[in-house]
């Protein structure tokens, strides 16, 4: 079931004031979360976020696709390296 | 650049007539038998691949010189590589994973920092693991303009400008 849209986002609190001071401060860092459920906003967008998967945290760079989602969807819990390959990589 | 990746496995006969079961490591499976005559590992022989069809634990296939069930099984756990110059050129801003791993770490100033150890896919960008010289650990990078800003395959070598926190110190 979808959420109500006049709740707004869920986003933990201690994300949204560490975002914000990172922000302020004009440091590039990695901000550091453990909160997978808090919803990516537009204002986190150009941050570097470090998203807790149980084990370490996955640096993610927020882009504008990213808004609406959550930020755990970024950081799988599951590491799979598989074989190189023809496999590619894009620089974004 | 390494000159020969890794793009297959034999795993088994398929049947009695001689097809053997592959499993693909390429993005696309069935493109294994696009990229030209593969060969062994120890590089003392060499197969032409063609797909026969598509079974649950991969692709059934037929490989040049081989005619028997026994010959199939004799092959069973082969590793199959290709020609790196036969894999398709890469876009802009794109790279082959097999053409990263490897590549020597500089931080701006130009001080080594490691070595890149895997490229993992990861659903936002993706991720450079780079095993940090004189650390024994390893560091999560995302592979993107800002943080890696030069990548110079004829040097070998990425560039990179970590946001502070990313790096262990």
């Amino acid at each position: 079931m979808t959420r109500s849209v006049w709740k707004g986002p869920f986003v933990d609190a201690y994300v949204l004031k560490k975002a914000e001071k990172s922000r302020e401060s004009g440091r590039n860092e990695v901000i550091k979360i453990w909160s997978r459920r808090s919803t990516i906003l537009p204002q986190f967008v150009g941050l570097t976020f470090g998203v807790y998967n149980g084990h370490k945290h996955i640096p993610i760079a927020v882009t504008e696709d990213m808004i609406g989602q959550k930020f755990g969807e970024y950081s799988p819990t599951r590491t799979y390296h598989g074989h190189a390959a023809d496999k590619k990589a894009k620089r974004k | 650049m390494t000159d020969r990746v890794c793009v297959g496995a034999i795993a088994g006969a398929f049947g009695v007539r001689g097809e053997v079961r592959l499993k693909s490591f390429c993005a696309d499976p069935e493109a294994i038998a696009a990229y030209g005559p593969l060969w062994t590992e120890a590089q003392d022989r060499r197969f032409e691949v063609s797909i026969t069809g598509v079974i649950p634990q991969g692709l059934s296939a037929n490989l040049t010189g081989v005619a028997t069930k026994e010959q199939a099984d004799a092959l069973r756990g082969l590793r199959l590589y290709a020609d790196r110059d036969a894999l398709p050129p890469a876009e802009d801003d794109e790279f082959y994973f097999a053409d990263l791993i490897g590549l020597a770490v500089m931080d701006t100033g130009g001080a080594r920092l490691g070595t890149i150890k895997a490229v993992l896919e990861n659903p936002g960008n993706d991720l450079l693991e780079v095993s940090l010289d004189g650390h024994g650990k390893t560091a999560l990078l995302p592979f993107t303009q800002a943080v890696v800003p030069t990548v110079d395959l004829e040097a070998a070598l990425v560039v990179i400008d970590p946001p502070e926190g990313l790096l262990p110190d």
